[in-house]
Formats: structure tokens, C-alpha cells, sequence
């Protein structure tokens, strides 16, 4: 190992000798520190959410423990994505860091533990995240019950546990065990390569159509009547970006820590590019959605953006600012790409952003379904859709005063009142959300560290590790 | 690096200045290299040499020849950026005037001033000047264009030979001489010279 990295070096024309660092990652303690703190902090956080606000039954807590664990399942499998794309591709550039996405793709189980709880939860009623799991909502919903054979807690517990686990033990194994054995095995024929790339081929197609699964039931299905096809690719994008933002802030982490003197200028340059390529992607699926639903002008559409528009502006128009218009004007220029300390601070920011993405697209519709839940104890006898009101109102005459004015005054709480203590926490991240997401974020990095220092850092006898180590952009 | 075959190795001549393309150009003295590995190291040389490239002509953009000639980044996405600028406003102040002040009509129970209806056109307007008015920026700076003469060195720089030349005005045999054992001693395969 050492000496292909040594042999490489002398290849280099030109390029100044660089030190390639320890050979494998270990843990500092300050490091190991901080994570376990900001572990703690999370649980605190949660353990804070959950006695907060038992007017809307723990749902702050919920969600945020939806939110956090969907938003890291996402990055873990977006990396397992690149680790396949990238060798199905002929990919050679980013050969030199691609334990990195490996390390961030063991993440992908502890992301399946996390949503455990949620899923136990809608078994057993104990949560009011979504709208079709709420029985007495679904026995008067017309629209519920017709999409019951999807959005039914059987086919959850598929989304949020089985896909994820045939992405890892199927696949995420395999690539990994199959890139370890390169190191020590691997030869001439690329006999693992090869191998790699046959599973990244069945992988890629089987990813593509089940994450879109996943992310119909796990995020879209908080607002249960409403629908976009372009859904499942915009909440891709907005995990990619934060793959890649995470991505970036890692290996400056480590080149920092003197890990990683192979990875250049030139690979964070292109990961730069990246990160603002894909930030114009998400922006293109963003107004995509927006404007053909602005367009159509059908109410039971244009509902969702509606209720973000008047009731959570700051999420709608910050969600804009952060992950399209800042990273857009920034990374524009080539230079801003090449210094380590401003991409930092725009990875830092899109990773923040989408976060705040996928807050964005789950708090309104689960404060809608839990301040529902928590105004109509017992049988419900309208079954009425907050979120939906509108479209409803002018679609059924038979619709209830009692109903709407009861609507209406959930509504009332949700918007006009949302600095009522007990919604906390959903029109904006609060200190709790931060501290929350503070938690998840070092458990990730603690279990993609511990994945990290399980192999060497770079690669032994990947075929593409010349180009990648004299990758030039 | 490639052997100096003394076959091919041609010292430059008087004979062969005479047949410049445009007699009164600048006379240069250039080596052709098999590879660009060479060629780099050859630019490397020249600079700590001291010696004044002319320019440097290869079928292909090299990776790091840049640096090493000292050329400094181009500032023609600058231009991009202003002239993208300048077809985001067009397009967006344009529809904005003919929709709410020259022609204004209802689509679709859409206000007057509908901005997201403006934004794909406002889009590909900032594409489209950015883009032509880079390409013509190029071709101002660089001289291109319709009628604007070539200047070819040999043919074989659009195909796989790598081309180093120096400005040979105004210099005696000695000079002459350095350049030839230059060429030599980085491993040109080729010198000649000519006028341009």
C-alpha cells in the first residue's frame, strides 16, 4: 500500500511531493469526544421535545426524529448511489476518497434502527405523524381510503425498513467486502472491480424505482392527499447536495487532521462543482414542481405550496434563499470552488439548508395531522383534512359547519398563533431542532468514522487509483 | 523522453527563414516534440533558462502547461457572468413591459406580472447571451473570425506534435546556437524556424 502510493508519487511530473499521511484513520480522542457530546446533546434535545408538548401527543419529538433519521438515511444511501454510479461509470477521479461514501454508506443500518420507533409507532397508534395512519380519519376519508392499499403501515414498514435493508445487506455489503478484498487480494485481472460493477449495475436500476418508494411513504405521505410525481427526485437532490456537503466537509476535516494528503485542490475542486451543480439540479426540480402546480391552478395541488407560502413563509423563502440562490451566486466562480475555506462554509450552509429542505416538506403536514388528531379525541366524525380544507370546501357541499369552522380554527393555531408555545418547533428550527439535529449529525459521523478507520483510507489496487491520484482538473 | 534521432534533427537555417509565411513577421525558432511531458519539462527549462517563449502550439489542451508558461486565468467567464446578467434582465424587464404595459392579457386567471411564467424564458435569455457573447469575446480577443489569417506552424501541431517556439528577432549565430542545443537537449525531435 505504501509503496503503490510512493510509486505513484514518482510518476508525477511536476506535481511537488505530497504526504500521503497515516494509512489508516483512528479516532482522536477530541474527536471521539465531541460526537459522544453532541450525542448526548441530540438525546437531551429529544428527551426536552418529548415533555414539551404533550398538547399534539410528543409530536415535535416525532417528528424530529422522523426528520433527522429520514434526512441521514438519505445521505448514507445518496452514497452508496455514488460509490455505484462512480464504478459503473468508469470513474476515476474520485477513486482516492471513495471510503468515504463506503464509510457513509455503514450508516444505512443504524438509520434503519432509528426508524424502528416510527414505524412501531404507527402500528400501535402512538404517534400522529401521518394522516392515513390515523384510523378514524381513514374510515371517513374517501381519498385515504382509496389510497389504503399504498399508505397502510404494512407498506411503510417496507419503505422504512425493508428497501433500506436490501440497499445494505444485499448491496452496501457487498460493495464494501468486495473493495476491502481489493486491497488485499487485488490484482491484475480487477477480478473485484469487476464484480463491483456487475453489483453496482443491479443496484443502480433497483435504487432508482424503491428510494422513490421511500420517499413517497416516508416524506410525501405526511401530506396524504396530496401528490407530485416530481416528488421523489427533488427530495433525491436535496439529499445529494447533502451528501456532497458532507462529503467536502469530511475530507477537509481529515486533511486538516493530516489524513488524506492524496485528496488535492483539484478533488475538492470537482466535488465543488458538484455541490453547485446539483444545487442548480435541486433548484430546477424545485421550480419544476412549483410552477407546473402554480400553472395547473388545481387546488387540491396548490394547497401544499399555499399553506408554505402563508402559514410557514420563513421556511418557503429561506429554503430558496440557502439552497439556491447563495450556493448559486458563490460557487459561480472558479476560484471560490478552489478555497478550502469558503467551499467549507457553502457546504456547511447547503447542508444546513436542506435540512432545513426536508423540515420544510415534513413539519406543515404533520402539525396539521397531530393538532387534528388532538382536537378530535375519540371517533372523529368528520374525517376532514385540515390541510385540504379548501379544496374540499369547494368540492363537497355536504361539508359540515361544524367541520370547518373547527378547520378553521386548527388552522388559526397552526398559522396566525404559531408563536403558541405548544407548536414550537414547526415554523421554524428551533434551538431544540438545531440541538437535535447537532445529535444525529455526530452519531453519523461517529458511525461513518468507526467505518472509516475499519480500511485503509485510500484504496490499495483500485485500477483507477493512478488517475485519481494525479487527477488534474 | 523521446531520443533525438539525428535523422530527423534539422538545424535551423538561413534557407529556411526565407521561407516564412508573411516575410516582415516575426521571425521565431521552434522545436517539435513527440510528447507533452516533454514539451513541459521543455517549458520548465526554458523559464529557468531565461529564455523568452513565443508562444506554445499543441492539438490538445495540455493539463499544467498553463502554469508553467505563467498565463493567468481567463477572465472571459467574467464576460459570461455580465453578458448572463444582461439576458436575465432583458428577458424578465422585456416580458415584464409587453405583459403589463404594451399587450397585457390574462393566461390562465394568472395576474399580469406572473413571475414564475417569466422565469424559463428569462433562463434560456441568459443562457443564449451568455454564450454568444462569450464565443464573440473569443474571437475579438483571439483575432478569429471569418478572413482573419492562419497561423499554422507546421500541420502536424493539429495532430500529434507538440510545438515550442522563441522569438529569433534581432539574434546572432551564438544565439542561434543556444536555442539548437535547447531544442536538443529537451528532447525535440524537430527545429526549424520561420517567419510569421
Amino acid at each position: 500500500m505504501a509503496d503503490t502510493l510512493v510509486h505513484a508519487d514518482s510518476h508525477a511530473h511536476g506535481h511537488h511531493e505530497v504526504d500521503p499521511g497515516p494509512l489508516r484513520y483512528t479516532m482522536g480522542s477530541a474527536t471521539r469526544t465531541t460526537l459522544i457530546g453532541g450525542v448526548v446533546l441530540g438525546i437531551i434535545c429529544l428527551v426536552l421535545s418529548f415533555f414539551q408538548d404533550d398538547t399534539i401527543q410528543h409530536t415535535r419529538f416525532w417528528s424530529n426524529w422522523l426528520h433527522n433519521s429520514v434526512f441521514f438515511m438519505g445521505i448514507s444511501f445518496m452514497s452508496l448511489f455514488l460509490v455505484a454510479a462512480k464504478v459503473l461509470f468508469y470513474s476515476g477521479w474520485h477513486t482516492v476518497f471513495k471510503r468515504v461514501w463506503e464509510a457513509y454508506a455503514q450508516f444505512l443500518p443504524v438509520a434503519i434502527g432509528l426508524m424502528i420507533p416510527i414505524v412501531i409507532g404507527i402500528f400501535m397508534h402512538f404517534n400522529h405523524l401521518y394522516h392515513w395512519a390515523d384510523a378514524s380519519a381513514l374510515a371517513e376519508d374517501k381519498l385515504l381510503a382509496a389510497k389504503s392499499a399504498f399508505l397502510n403501515p404494512v407498506w411503510y414498514a417496507i419503505a422504512a425498513i425493508v428497501i433500506p435493508a436490501i440497499w445494505y445487506f444485499v448491496f452496501a455489503v457487498r460493495l464494501r467486502a468486495l473493495s476491502k478484498d481489493e486491497d488485499k487480494n487485488g490484482s491484475g485481472d480487477f477480478e473485484q472491480h469487476k464484480k463491483m460493477r456487475k453489483t453496482a449495475g443491479i443496484f443502480l436500476p433497483i435504487a432508482a424505482f424503491s428510494s422513490a418508494a421511500v420517499i413517497w411513504q416516508l416524506i410525501m405521505s405526511v401530506d396524504a392527499h396530496w401528490y407530485s410525481t416530481l416528488f421523489a427526485w427533488y427530495a433525491t437532490a436535496s439529499w445529494l447536495v447533502s451528501a456532497v456537503g458532507l462529503t467536502i466537509l469530511l475530507l477537509v476535516f481529515l486533511k486538516i487532521q493530516g489524513y488524506f494528503g492524496q485528496v488535492t485542490t483539484e478533488h475538492l475542486h470537482d466535488l465543488g462543482k458538484y455541490l453547485f451543480a446539483f444545487s442548480i439540479f435541486w433548484s430546477y426540480l424545485w421550480f419544476s414542481q412549483f410552477m407546473l402546480i402554480w400553472y395547473g391552478n388545481v387546488g387540491e395541488e396548490t394547497v401544499y405550496f399555499q399553506t408554505r407560502m402563508e402559514q410557514f413563509p420563513f421556511l418557503f423563502w429561506a429554503n430558496l434563499a440557502i439552497n439556491f440562490v447563495l450556493p448559486f451566486l458563490i460557487l459561480m466562480a472558479n476560484t471560490t470552488k478552489r478555497k478550502l475555506g469558503i467551499l467549507s462554509f457553502v457546504a456547511i450552509m447547503c447542508v444546513f439548508g436542506h435540512w432545513l429542505d426536508f423540515f420544510q416538506m415534513l413539519k406543515p403536514g404533520i402539525l396539521e395531522t397531530a393538532v387534528h388528531a388532538a382536537h378530535t379525541p375519540g371517533a372523529d366524525s368528520h374525517g376532514e383534512d385540515l390541510h385540504m380544507h379548501d379544496a374540499h370546501a369547494a368540492a363537497s357541499d355536504d361539508h359540515s359547519d361544524h367541520g370547518e369552522e373547527h378547520a378553521a380554527d386548527a388552522h388559526g393555531e397552526a398559522g396566525h398563533h404559531g408563536e403558541s408555545k405548544s407548536y414550537a418547533g414547526f415554523m421554524a428550527p428551533g434551538l431544540i431542532e438545531i440541538g437535535t439535529f447537532l445529535g444525529f449529525l455526530s452519531l453519523f459521523f461517529f458511525v461513518a468514522l468507526g467505518a472509516l478507520s475499519k480500511a485503509n483510507l485510500v484504496p490499495a489496487n483500485d485500477p483507477y487509483l493512478e488517475e485519481s491520484l494525479h487527477h488534474h482538473v | 523522453m523521446a531520443n533525438t534521432s539525428d535523422s530527423t534533427y534539422m538545424e535551423p537555417s538561413d534557407d529556411v527563414h526565407a521561407e516564412g509565411i508573411h516575410a516582415g513577421g516575426t521571425p521565431i525558432v521552434y522545436g517539435l516534440y513527440d510528447d507533452e511531458v516533454d514539451l513541459i519539462e521543455a517549458v520548465r527549462k526554458a523559464n529557468a533558462d531565461h529564455l523568452d517563449i513565443y508562444d506554445v502550439y499543441t492539438p490538445f489542451p495540455v493539463h499544467g502547461l498553463d502554469p508553467v508558461m505563467g498565463i493567468e486565468e481567463s477572465r472571459l467567464h467574467i464576460g459570461g457572468f455580465v453578458y448572463g446578467a444582461l439576458g436575465t434582465l432583458t428577458a424578465f424587464g422585456f416580458m415584464t413591459w409587453v405583459f403589463t404595459r404594451d399587450w397585457p392579457i390574462i393566461f390562465g386567471g394568472k395576474p399580469y406580472f406572473s413571475a414564475p411564467a417569466f422565469i424559463p424564458i428569462t433562463f434560456e435569455l441568459t443562457v443564449l447571451f451568455s454564450a454568444i457573447g462569450m464565443v464573440l469575446s473569443f474571437y475579438l480577443i483571439c483575432g478569429l473570425g471569418p478572413g482573419a489569417a492562419e497561423v499554422n506552424i507546421d500541420d502536424r501541431i493539429t495532430d500529434d506534435k507538440f510545438c515550442l517556439a522563441f522569438s529569433s528577432k534581432g539574434i546572432g549565430q551564438a544565439d542561434r546556437d543556444q536555442f539548437a542545443d535547447f531544442f536538443r537537449s529537451t528532447g525535440a525531435s524537430e527545429t526549424s524556424a520561420k517567419v510569421l
